[in-house]
């Protein structure tokens, strides 16, 4: 009982020290409350709820975007991802379906989706299915491949290959740069129902886009080898719609599927490796036999690698096809000096590749986008190739422990040692090398595809998964995270529209304050001088302006540094003049005129004594006029001037959605970020508009 | 009130001057070199007689091709005034021609191979018909809702419109384009997504103007509805502070029917600050545009600009600046006069 006492008598005097002490005076001696005009406003402005709310929401975007950014120290501007492009908002990338969960025999995947293998002989699919702008959905796995023992999948960017157990080979996904040819009827329905949702308008913007008209093209007949399929069901003209359907795939920049593996089968028990690259794929038998088939653009030297015989391994990197030979002293590429460099580790000094093996020889590889670890007959690991800056070196190994297992995703490896314990290390972005506690001992196989890497325990069940969950706003064009992104951006927008409020707010109340407390002459070259501001054409004006700075030499911080001044520049005169209203009102004022006859300086009355009084209504303005200016710098950059990529605004990441396609297709690249201006905006205009309210006594009257 | 108007073109034009200069010395800032342009050019079609030439001659040629282009552009001088001048049309070139603004030489565009005048002339035909018909959309919805917010202040439909119109004038218009776009193109199908006219049509008359209207009816439902969200408020706010004035009660006391209180005596003591509003923001709708042109694929003055400004091609680029600017001045005018028409406090002072 006296403890609180003693704590409610402490806070009635940090109440009262901060708060005055009029409450507990009227309290006490039962005179009238005493509330100053401020008090009053505070008071009145929470009493309207959507005002506090809009408050709360703004201060909050405030700390996401200020605070946010402190948590994401692997975030970089010009972050691009070739294989992570216009993934659909998703968290599903880890989430094994849970029939698969504790039967996988397989997992396997390339760009924003896994697909899984049972040993039950299903296939699964999950993670982001959609496929952008082809309409296809490549989780739509065919009856065919549903009804059928799978014994071997690989999933490459679009597509996904499948070999069954009688030798048959499955593809779905997409299928313009010849990642298969089929003569399923339900795929070809499939990618006509695609070709169909994809409209002729936007198949033309996409032609603008940059798919050659060859692809249009092909799209078109492989319409009418759907049409003349559809006519009749016979068998007959199954074949001719495959006739149809391969010429689409022997177009240019192609090397067409095998005619054996279209219509025949394969030998399955002699299959040594399946395994897909950007929109190409590979089978090496163990006889050295290679199937190799894709989009020549994808992979430059895919050619040396056609008819190839006598290779022990294949995999693929971003751009290149990679492969051991039989001789198994190098990596080959068929071009000179590709990869020839090797280092123990990736922190480690590179040697020529001759000197470092000193006899021994390449067992396997392992490539991701653009290096490769390989696997030597003594046990030990090389890599070659270029490594990011975020790159983490491989553990230590224990004396006597070597690589059970090792796998390689887009940028990272996971490896499998004798002693069970389970590493990842490399590219380390999108958190793929975060390795769970609980694998070590458990894993008896690991799979790593992309960003993902999940280890599986004797009985085939699925002890630990680790890597990139997915994006929760999905990914723009560049394969960056939108979310990431927007944070990013907000800062970048928030800082420009504070910093040009500032300096508009600065040059507004002083001359504002000279021209209404001088009056005369100075009042009237002054608004003058303002009145030209304001004949500027404000958005047409700050375009050439920013064009201009475009061109000029000097760094990016600077740039944005002038265009927060251009924006200042130009909006400071509707301040000026309300300053100005408000001097002349307040000059007038009895506390002026005792200023004035104690000879108090005239400047040190306009600032000290007038301004003072009229800061309320030019705290609403400013309000009102940061909403403003991270408008025009959003319209700026929206239009490509102000600030430009890779430097994220939310003006400029919405530059990508000026067409229907986008606009309809990758809906999250411009609904997120959308909302998050708007909404910023919204919420300052009404807290500004409901100061504006509370402080005008007379609009409080009428209410 | 013949005085008060002089006086305020004297001082629109005192403005123009300036500001024309100010735009000058940005245009001086552009790297943008007419006379070392065209001398290039000019060296190109002499390829076949020079080709005994000797490097020396070849550059005493272009020096001089250089600087006779220099001499007929003004540009011959250093002397930032004179330039100036020159530009304006005010003073003469080395060969004592007059050739400025004022003579109506405003340049050449080399991105699209014409005279500036040439290639500003369509543009700006589609970017006034547009943005006539936006006004005239924007008024005939926006006046009578503010009329009835104001009458019915404090309603559920009030209150509701309230929250619209701030949601309307918070949204950036790229942003509420998108959206539209979204809603009317790819979810309902209704319009074409951008464009001006059905591509390979060629058609004439009445159908000319259908197919037109098809194409323009998305564009100005976007700037209708960014429109709508200040001036409902504005004509709303004014409304109510018409409707507070002693003449009202007045009027109500002597039994005036409501309809008469209304739209007799409260409307025209708003019209005073409406009208000002009204030329302000059409002048405005002018700049504004600008961003659906590129949005919608129209081809007016907000296209052109931002085209010009990515190729540099910056003798459009001040033509377009200086009409905006212009633009801007005349509307500024007609504020005043009409300020002085409508409150005659106004013209005695000034």
């Amino acid at each position: 009982m006296k403890k609180k006492n003693f704590f409610s008598r402490i806070g009635g005097w940090i109440r009262r020290i901060f708060f005055g002490g009029s409450r507990e005076l009227a309290k006490s001696v039962d005179v009238e409350e005493v509330v100053t005009p401020f008090q009053q406003i505070v008071r009145n402005f929470f009493e309207r709820k959507l005002a506090v709310g809009a408050l709360c929401v703004v201060i909050s975007m405030f700390l996401l975007v200020f605070i946010g950014p402190l948590f994401m120290p692997r975030y970089y501007d010009s972050y691009t991802e070739v294989t992570q492009k216009n993934v659909a908002p998703t968290m599903s990338m880890l989430k094994v379906p849970s029939e698969l969960k504790n039967d996988v025999k397989m997992i396997d995947s390339y760009g924003s989706f896994s697909v899984g293998l049972s040993n039950a002989g299903k296939v699964y699919v999950w993670g982001a299915t959609q496929l952008g702008t082809t309409g296809i959905n490549i989780a739509d796995i065919p009856e065919a491949v549903k009804n059928d023992k799978i014994a071997y999948v690989a999933a490459g960017i679009d597509h996904i290959i499948a070999i069954s157990e009688a030798g048959k080979v499955y593809g779905w996904g997409s299928n313009k740069h010849g990642q298969y040819i089929t003569t399923d009827k339900e795929v070809l329905e499939m990618l006509e129902e695609a070709e169909e949702s994809v409209s002729e308008e936007e198949a033309a913007l996409l032609e603008n886009a940059g798919v050659s008209a060859d692809d249009v093209e092909g799209e078109e007949s492989a319409e009418k080898a759907s049409d003349e399929e559809n006519a009749e069901e016979t068998s007959e003209e199954t074949e001719e719609a495959a006739e149809l359907n391969k010429a689409v795939a022997t177009g240019e920049n192609i090397i067409p599927m095998p005619d054996e593996l279209v219509t025949g089968t394969i030998d399955v028990a002699n299959i040594k490796k399946l395994v897909c690259g950007y929109q190409c794929t590979a089978i090496l038998m163990n006889d050295g036999k290679l199937y190799i088939w894709g989009n020549t653009n994808a992979y430059q030297n895919i050619n040396s690698f056609v008819d190839k015989e006598g290779l022990i391994d294949i995999d693929f990197t971003l751009n290149y096809v990679v492969g051991v030979t039989e001789q198994a002293t190098s990596i080959y590429t068929g071009k000179r000096g590709l990869y020839d460099q090797y280092r123990s580790n990736i922190n480690k000094a590179a040697k020529a590749s001759k000197k470092y093996l000193k006899g021994r020889k390449i067992v396997s590889i392992y490539a991701t986008n653009n290096h490769i670890c390989g696997l030597l007959d003594d046990g030990k690991l090389f890599f070659a190739g270029n490594f990011p800056a975020d790159s983490v070196a491989m553990p230590k190994l224990n004396k006597g422990e070597t690589i059970v297992q090792l796998s390689a995703g887009t940028y990272h490896y996971t490896a499998l040692t004798s002693e069970g314990r389970v590493f990842s290390w490399g590219g380390s972005t999108l958190g793929q090398t975060d390795v769970p506690d609980n694998v070590t001992g458990q894993t008896a196989k690991i799979f790593t595809g992309s960003f993902q890497s999940y280890a599986v325990d004797a009985n085939n069940a699925v002890v630990g998964k680790w890597g990139l969950k997915g994006y929760i706003f999905g990914t723009d064009g560049y394969g960056a995270d939108i979310f990431q992104r927007i944070i990013q951006g907000g800062k970048m927008t928030m800082t420009i529209g504070a910093v040009a409020v500032i300096i508009s707010t600065i040059i507004g109340i002083i001359i504002g304050c000279l021209s209404g407390y001088f009056g005369g002459a100075v009042d009237i070259i002054l608004m003058r001088v303002a009145e030209m501001f304001s004949a500027i054409p404000f958005l047409p004006f700050a375009l050439i302006l920013s064009a201009i700075m475009a061109q000029m030499d000097i760094s990016e911080d600077k740039k944005i540094f002038i265009l927060m001044c251009i924006l200042g520049v130009l909006t400071w005169t509707g301040l000026a003049r309300m300053v100005r209203g408000q001097v002349l009102v307040a000059r007038e004022n009895e506390y002026v005129t005792a200023a004035k006859a104690m000879g108090v300086r005239e400047g040190r009355i306009a600032f000290r004594h007038i301004l003072p009084n009229i800061v309320s209504i030019i705290f609403v303005t400013l309000t009102l006029d940061f909403a403003t200016c991270m408008l025009t710098e959003s319209s700026l950059s929206y239009l490509g001037f102000g600030v430009t990529y890779p430097r994220p605004t939310w003006g400029n990441m919405l530059n990508g959605a000026n067409n229907s396609t986008i606009i309809k297709n990758y809906w999250w690249q411009w609904v997120f970020t959308s909302i998050f201006l708007a909404v910023t905006c919204i919420c300052i205009n009404i807290v500004g508009d409901t100061l504006r309210d509370v402080m005008d006594p007379k609009s409080d009257r009428d209410k | 009130m013949g005085k008060y108007i002089l006086k305020r073109i004297g001082y629109m034009i005192a403005v123009l001057i300036v500001l024309s200069f100010v735009l000058f010395l940005i245009y001086n800032l552009v790297p943008n070199n007419r006379a070392y342009t065209d001398a290039k050019a000019e060296m190109m079609t002499q390829k076949t007689r020079l080709r005994n030439a000797t490097q020396e001659e070849k550059d005493r040629m272009f020096d001089d091709l250089y600087v006779e282009y220099q001499r007929k552009y003004g540009t011959d001088t250093k002397n930032i005034a004179v330039k100036y001048l020159r530009w304006v049309g005010l003073m003469p070139n080395y060969y004592g021609k007059y050739s400025g603004l004022l003579q109506g030489d405003f340049g050449y565009s080399y991105e699209l191979k014409n005279d500036v005048v040439e290639v500003v002339k369509e543009p700006m035909k589609n970017t006034v018909f547009i943005n006539i018909f936006a006004t005239i959309l924007a008024l005939g919805i926006t006046i009578p809702l503010g009329i009835v917010c104001a009458v019915k202040k404090g309603s559920k439909g009030d209150q509701v419109m309230q929250v619209v119109t701030i949601i309307g004038y918070s949204l950036p218009s790229f942003v509420t384009a998108i959206l539209f776009v979204w809603i009317f193109c790819s979810l309902l199908g209704w319009f074409p997504p951008s464009g001006m006219k059905t591509p390979g049509s060629n058609y004439t008359g009445w159908k000319w103007f259908t197919d037109r209207m098809y194409y323009m009816i998305l564009p100005l439902i976007t700037m209708t509805f960014c429109s709508l969200g200040s001036m409902t408020r504005y004509v709303r706010a004014s409304m109510i502070d018409a409707l507070s004035l002693d003449c009202i009660r007045t009027a109500r006391a002597k039994g005036v029917t409501e309809k008469a209180v209304i739209y007799s005596h409260a409307w025209r003591n708003a019209l005073i600050p409406i009208v000002t509003l009204v030329v302000g923001w059409f002048l405005g709708i002018f700049g504004g545009s600008l961003m659906f042109e590129n949005i919608f694929g129209i081809n007016g003055m907000g296209k052109l600009m931002i085209q010009s400004l990515r190729t540099q091609d910056f003798d459009v680029v001040v033509l377009l600046q200086l009409f905006y600017v212009a633009i801007s001045l005349i509307g500024n005018l007609i504020i005043d006069i009409v300020y002085g028409l409508v409150d005659p406090r106004v013209r005695v002072s000034a």
